[in-house]
């Protein structure tokens, strides 16, 4: 290769162009995604007045500055996300444990008939919430209670009088329901994104462990498990944001008030006659708040598992 | 210690177009502490027999027994086998010292102090005791394929099954990992079974050589004997590098005729060959001599290309420049030869192989001279 004069300086500036033409992409994505937000914290700390006269991504003045929309927002929003905590961390761990255990028996172990039920579990995936709302509300209020309270008064009947009742209307017999279903309604796509990921994972390296003498479980145990912690981060970020974020479960399995989660918190909070946008956004920056703290947490192991690392 | 014995072992897989036998009827015996090197091309079936013994894939037909007890039935963890794999198949999440005790925790009852005794003296044995603490991700493919050694002597297994275990080294590390291997092997004194299809590993490391072709056991004889008296075409044109030369010949009276030459026959080679009359001639490239002058069964030809190797000349030979196939000869690495040039080569009948060309069955192998017996220098 002959080398022509200046050549190697005109490189040097291709590469400066490309760099500084990345750098503009990053800084646009970054404005683009984080735009919205920014106009949301504005809004949030301005009076109603503030908000009408001024530009919304524009800071507030100091007299249009106000902590009150977020006092208001976290006063009412406050008790709905310990319940959405409560309902949603439990049901993000069973469904992400139990995907990864069900696509564990679905690929690496072979057995006859397998393939018909990873069609189901697929299947299982494209069912719409709307769909299921009322088997499910009928199953929950009617089914189980029906079938609980004859087979304890039966069984314990000695015990109970045959007077039990199924505490379906306690609050936090609804918190679990709801977490029990999201848990449920988790576990195919739990177990599509665990079982795309186990495929990669090398046949040999079961093999020599099977040669090891490690039965099924220990398989799991000692070797699947620790190497699919990225997977899991990446489950756990999904499941958690989609269960969180559910208002359609909650409207219909919850009904006392001081069980509701905070989304149904944060529709009443907006759903005022007069729409207040501060209050708004200062509830929706708050509900936001554990989904964020999720990301930045496995934000790391995130990208790892995204990347197949 | 054990011997293993494969009895007519076949495996067949179902395919929409039916049955394939990818193992057909193979029987060998493994003696105690013996070397057994399993050669062949891709898909010969070579490693379904390996995992067959290993217990990782069902045995269709046949019976694979260890010291006399069937263990077709018994799970790989009950065999007592110990299989180094290809790619090493190390768990990337455990430190070698974890690597190489899962296998004793998961079969055995032996106590913690115990098993790290006995993965510290492996690692010692291997040569990696300083990198006990390491992941595999942080150590070289030659110190992975080491740690994969070590998994399989520290488990103590009746028999190692090793499947192409130095198919990923660079050419130096494999010499040297050759070498390595058997002397361990010949220290621990397991019977082996190594799948491999590269011959040159076979030739230089095994006991016995079994030759595998589309599922059916060619051969099964020590190095030398598969070279010299090769059983079949394939076992005469797989082992030896570079591979025999063969020329389809027809035979008439005590002439073989073929497209470019007349081979004329001995009556004792006419009387042995005696019946076939579609004959393959075979003769390995370094038993081609270059000669001046005529004589019986010395042709012309021309050199084509030579590659000069050090310690030996490959020449690519054609006798017209309309050949389009070329055979091989090796000379000394000090005789000049240049492509272009015109050369007689000769075939000596002693060394001749010939094979019916219809069933690839040998007829006649080279005469052997006599075995030369080192004398020891003291």
């Amino acid at each position: 290769m002959s080398i022509r004069d200046g050549g190697f300086i005109d490189e040097l500036r291709s590469t400066e162009n490309s760099r500084i033409g990345l750098y503009a992409m990053l800084l646009a994505g970054i404005v683009f995604y984080l735009f919205p937000v920014e106009t949301a914290v504005m809004t949030m700390f301005k009076t109603e007045s503030a908000f009408a006269q001024t530009l919304p991504f524009a800071p507030p003045g100091a007299d249009g500055f106000t902590l009150e929309a977020l006092a208001t927002a976290w006063n009412t929003l406050r008790p709905g996300l310990l319940n959405s905590l409560l309902m949603a961390i439990p049901a993000t761990i069973v469904s992400a444990l139990l995907g990864s255990m069900t696509a564990y028996g679905l690929t690496t172990i072979s057995w006859r008939g397998q393939v018909a039920v990873v069609v189901l579990i697929i299947a299982g995936i494209f069912i719409p919430y709307q769909a299921v709302l009322v088997p499910l509300a009928q199953f929950w209020f009617q089914v189980l209670p029906g079938l609980l309270n004859g087979f304890v008064n039966t069984v314990f009947g000695f015990i109970t009088g045959g007077n039990w009742q199924y505490p379906s209307r306690n609050g936090y017999v609804q918190l679990l329901q709801l977490s029990i279903t999201h848990a449920a309604y988790g576990i195919p796509i739990c177990t599509l994104l665990f079982r795309s990921y186990y495929q990669s994972i090398s046949d040999e390296m079961i093999e020599a462990a099977r040669l090891d003498g490690a039965s099924a479980f220990s398989i799991y145990r000692n070797i699947i498990l620790p190497l699919s912690l990225p997977m899991f981060a990446v489950t756990l970020i999904y499941q958690f944001t989609q269960v969180y974020n559910d208002l359609l479960f909650a409207l219909v399995l919850i009904n006392e008030p001081a069980s509701q989660v905070a989304t149904q918190r944060l529709a009443a909070l907006t759903g005022g006659v007069v729409q207040s946008f501060n209050t708004t956004m200062a509830g929706a920056i708050v509900a936001a708040l554990p989904t964020l703290l999720v990301y930045i947490v496995f934000g790391e192991q995130f990208a790892k598992g995204v990347a197949g690392e | 210690m054990a011997q293993l014995t494969l009895d007519e072992v076949t495996k067949t897989f179902q395919d929409d177009d039916g049955e394939i036998v990818a193992v057909d009827k193979v029987s060998v015996d493994i003696e105690d502490g013996e070397f057994l090197c399993v050669v062949g091309p891709s898909g010969c079936g070579k490693s379904t027999t390996l995992r067959m013994i290993a217990g990782l894939e069902d045995i269709t037909r046949g019976e694979i027994r260890l010291d006399g007890q069937i263990i077709n039935d018994q799970p790989p963890a009950r065999r007592n086998v110990a299989m180094v794999f290809q790619s090493y198949a190390l768990y990337p999440h455990m430190t070698v010292r974890e690597n190489m005790a899962f296998g004793l925790e998961e079969s055995t009852d032996m106590p913690d102090d115990e098993i790290n005794e006995r993965v510290e003296q492996a690692c010692k044995d291997m040569g990696i005791f300083e990198l006990i603490d390491r992941k595999p991700g942080e150590l070289s493919g030659g110190q992975q394929q080491r740690v994969a050694l070590g998994r399989a002597i520290v488990r103590d297994p009746e028999v190692f099954l090793m499947d192409e275990p130095l198919a990923n080294l660079d050419a130096k590390l494999k010499a040297e990992m050759r070498t390595e291997l058997q002397e361990l092997q010949q220290d621990l004194d397991v019977t082996t079974v190594y799948v491999t299809h590269d011959q040159t590993e076979a030739m230089t490391m095994s006991d016995r050589i079994a030759i595998l072709n589309d599922g059916v056991l060619q051969q099964c004889a020590t190095p030398l004997e598969c070279y010299h008296e090769p059983n079949n075409l394939f076992v005469a044109g797989f082992i030896g590098e570079p591979s025999m030369n063969f020329f389809p010949m027809t035979l008439e009276g005590s002439t073989l005729r073929g497209e470019w030459f007349e081979y004329e026959l001995s009556d004792e080679t006419v009387a042995a060959v005696e019946g076939t009359t579609d004959i393959t001639l075979g003769i390995r490239p370094e038993d081609i001599e270059f000669v001046q002058g005529n004589g019986p069964n010395v042709f012309d030809s021309t050199v084509h290309v030579v590659e000069p190797r050090g310690n030996e000349n490959t020449a690519h030979l054609q006798f017209d420049e309309s050949m389009d196939d070329q055979f091989i000869a090796t000379v000394g690495g000090m005789k000049q030869l240049k492509a272009g040039q015109r050369v007689k080569v000769r075939f000596p009948e002693n060394a001749i192989h010939l094979f019916d060309t219809e069933s690839g069955e040998a007829i006649r192998n080279r005469k052997l001279d006599e075995i030369e017996t080192v004398e020891s220098v003291v």
